[in-house]
């Protein structure tokens, strides 16, 4: 087991350097001038001029890529055109409001969708079953930048149940019930549809594992049904379930980045978003490779956890 | 007589049995059949044009007389929008997941046959795999530009990776058969072996990929234009309709939460119609199936 998780994590490191050229190479690829792109339209043409010597775009690429990655593991990432601060405090700055929220959205979308899939796979083809598996099929089709402005609508300006901006979570002062009021929604909308695979997946795990013998063995031993489903057969859906999940922290980013502009979250998402409509294209950078690290990581530790789940991997 | 023959006989058309047997594939397949009306005969069916504005009515409600679903904030019927939408909103999604697997279908077919140029294009993929769908997108149209074109090209590269390890899959499995080996014994060049014997072989699972994953793209594709990073307004998409109504979501909530209850109709459709497709052709869930039809006899 030691071994196998030692190559995975020797694997996700190469993963890793190559992430990073992706990242870099987005920028030179980019049409047009890099120093321009950086700096932004605004700016005159002797800081365009200082700014390619300093980066030295005369050079081959793979030594700017060189000296890029140096900085990078020095923690610079380069200046935020629009904030005037080094992109790495920024990135630091916003990146406690993206976790929490992926936090929550992850945890939405493990414990329901465990429940829903014990729920209609422990009772498959009885009426909560094609009620749930309905319900999961509106919320694996439901665009996350759209739940999210319907959610405002009702629940925020309707309703007024929830507040509809989710700067005062940030708050210094911001209590544990303010933080969860301002967290609900946007953890829902980010959940919404990684909640629905993951419940049709394990669905269908539970069902596989209902026709098997030991399940007709433990009925026969006079067993309820919720025991069953709760104790039994948990033990072997567990594997594919944590697979699945740890799928879904991709899909997570992806929608949180969306919740957080539509309930102007303020984390990388909303900050992303802010680089895009600024052209400040260090932001950009930065916020896609913070991204993009927290995500590869957090596959590693679900590869690990799914390798130690299963007996037959652990070796 | 022999073109019906050979129809009824063929696997798509065995797969249309079986998803006419399938309720919620077959009316997946319906809606989307006409949603693809929609887009044909848009100009025709729409009442108004899509830019067509009476500023006077800007952000009638739903009911409006003449506007079933009213006017957005430029006085645009809402109606008439999305209905032009669905052009844009489906080619968008279309387009990259078709060109998606052409161009995957050439890189998997030889990674499965070169095994070191396999280990440098599955290495690739790997790199483009750690970035979730919708943050590669973003990386991509931020730095060639927004745009039409540009978010064809993004989605596509978003694709590439899922499709080319679903091919190499498929070829890897097909290499090792005896038919390759006895074309490769006889002498039959590589090019032929790979592309007029391995292709049919390994296109269906390409294509069965490319139909799973149509529901996912289409959100992908109208969250780009939604963030500006896709199609432009004033065209009319529903990603871009969405992000407008979003401005004036505090006084008429409607002109965001429409084209997005169009959008979500449309993924439902798309969802459904690729779940019966697997269903059907996965082997697994089919023997799953039978399995239990046998219990409950």
């Amino acid at each position: 087991m030691i071994r196998l998780i030692i190559n995975r994590i020797f694997a996700t490191i190469l993963v890793l350097i190559g992430v990073s050229f992706v990242v870099f190479a987005a920028l030179h690829f980019s049409p047009g001038d890099v120093a321009r792109t950086i700096l932004g339209l605004g700016a005159t043409e002797e800081r365009v001029q200082a700014l390619r010597q300093e980066l030295g775009l005369d050079r081959p690429l793979l030594i700017q890529y060189w000296d890029w990655m140096m900085a990078l593991l020095r923690g610079d990432l380069g200046r935020s055109i629009s904030l005037g601060v080094p992109v790495s405090e920024v990135i630091f700055d916003k990146i406690w409001a993206s976790l929490l929220l992926m936090g929550a959205s992850f945890f939405l979308t493990v414990s329901f969708g465990l429940l829903f899939a014990a729920l209609s796979g422990g009772y498959h083809r009885s009426l909560m079953d094609r009620l749930i598996t309905l319900l999961m099929l509106l919320l694996a089709s439901l665009p996350p930048f759209w739940l999210g402005i319907v959610l405002l609508i009702i629940f925020g300006l309707k309703l007024r149940i929830f507040p509809i901006s989710g700067v005062g979570a940030m708050a210094d002062d911001a209590t544990l019930y303010v933080v969860a009021m301002h967290l609900i929604l946007p953890a829902v909308t980010t959940a919404a549809s990684s909640l629905a695979v993951v419940a049709r997946v394990t669905r269908s795990a539970f069902i596989d594992e209902m026709g098997e013998p030991y399940v007709q063995a433990a009925r026969a031993r006079g067993l309820s049904q919720r025991r069953i489903i709760s104790i039994e057969t948990m033990r072997n859906v567990l594997p594919s379930f944590v697979t699945i999940a740890g799928l879904q922290i991709g899909f997570l980013f992806s929608s949180a980045l969306f919740s957080e502009i539509v309930f102007n979250w303020p984390g990388i998402g909303l900050q992303l978003y802010l680089g895009i409509v600024q052209r400040d294209f260090p932001v950009v950078q930065g916020c896609v490779l913070a991204i993009a690290i927290v995500f590869v990581v957090g596959n590693l530790l679900a590869d690990i956890l799914s390798i130690a789940l299963d007996p037959r991997r652990r070796g | 007589m022999r073109l019906i023959s050979i129809l009824s006989n063929s696997k798509a058309y065995e797969l249309l049995r079986t998803l006419q047997r399938d309720k919620s594939a077959w009316t997946g397949l319906w809606l989307l059949i006409v949603f693809g009306i929609i887009v044909l005969f848009a100009p025709i069916i729409a009442p108004y044009g899509p830019n067509e504005a009476i500023p006077s009515l800007r952000l009638a409600p739903p009911g409006t007389p003449g506007h079933l679903l009213g006017l957005d904030h430029q006085g645009r019927d809402i109606l008439s929008r999305i209905i032009h939408g669905t052009r844009l909103t489906v080619i968008t999604a279309v387009t990259p997941v078709v060109i998606g697997a052409l161009v995957a279908l050439p890189l998997g077919l030889l990674a499965a046959w070169y095994e070191r140029l396999g280990v440098l294009i599955l290495r690739t993929m790997d790199v483009l795999f750690a970035f979730p769908m919708a943050l590669l997108a973003i990386l991509v149209t931020s730095s060639l530009g927004a745009g039409i074109i540009n978010l064809l090209i993004s989605l596509v590269i978003v694709l590439l990776p899922y499709y080319v390890r679903i091919v190499h899959q498929a070829a890897a499995s097909q290499k090792a058969l005896p038919y390759i080996e006895a074309l490769r014994v006889s002498g039959t060049p590589v090019r032929t072996i790979l592309f007029v014997e391995l292709l049919p072989n390994v296109a269906p699972a390409a294509i069965v990929y490319g139909a799973t994953v149509l529901g996912s793209i289409v959100v992908t594709a109208a969250g780009l234009s939604f963030l500006g990073l896709g199609v432009q307004p004033p065209l009319a998409e529903w990603g871009v309709m969405i992000s407008e109504g979003r401005n004036v979501i505090f006084i008429a909530p409607h002109v965001a939460a429409l084209p997005g209850a169009a959008l979500t109709l449309f993924v439902i459709a798309c969802n459904l119609l690729g779940d019966g497709i697997r269903d059907a052709l996965d082997p697994r869930a089919r023997a799953t199936l039978s399995y239990q039809a046998n219990l409950s006899k």
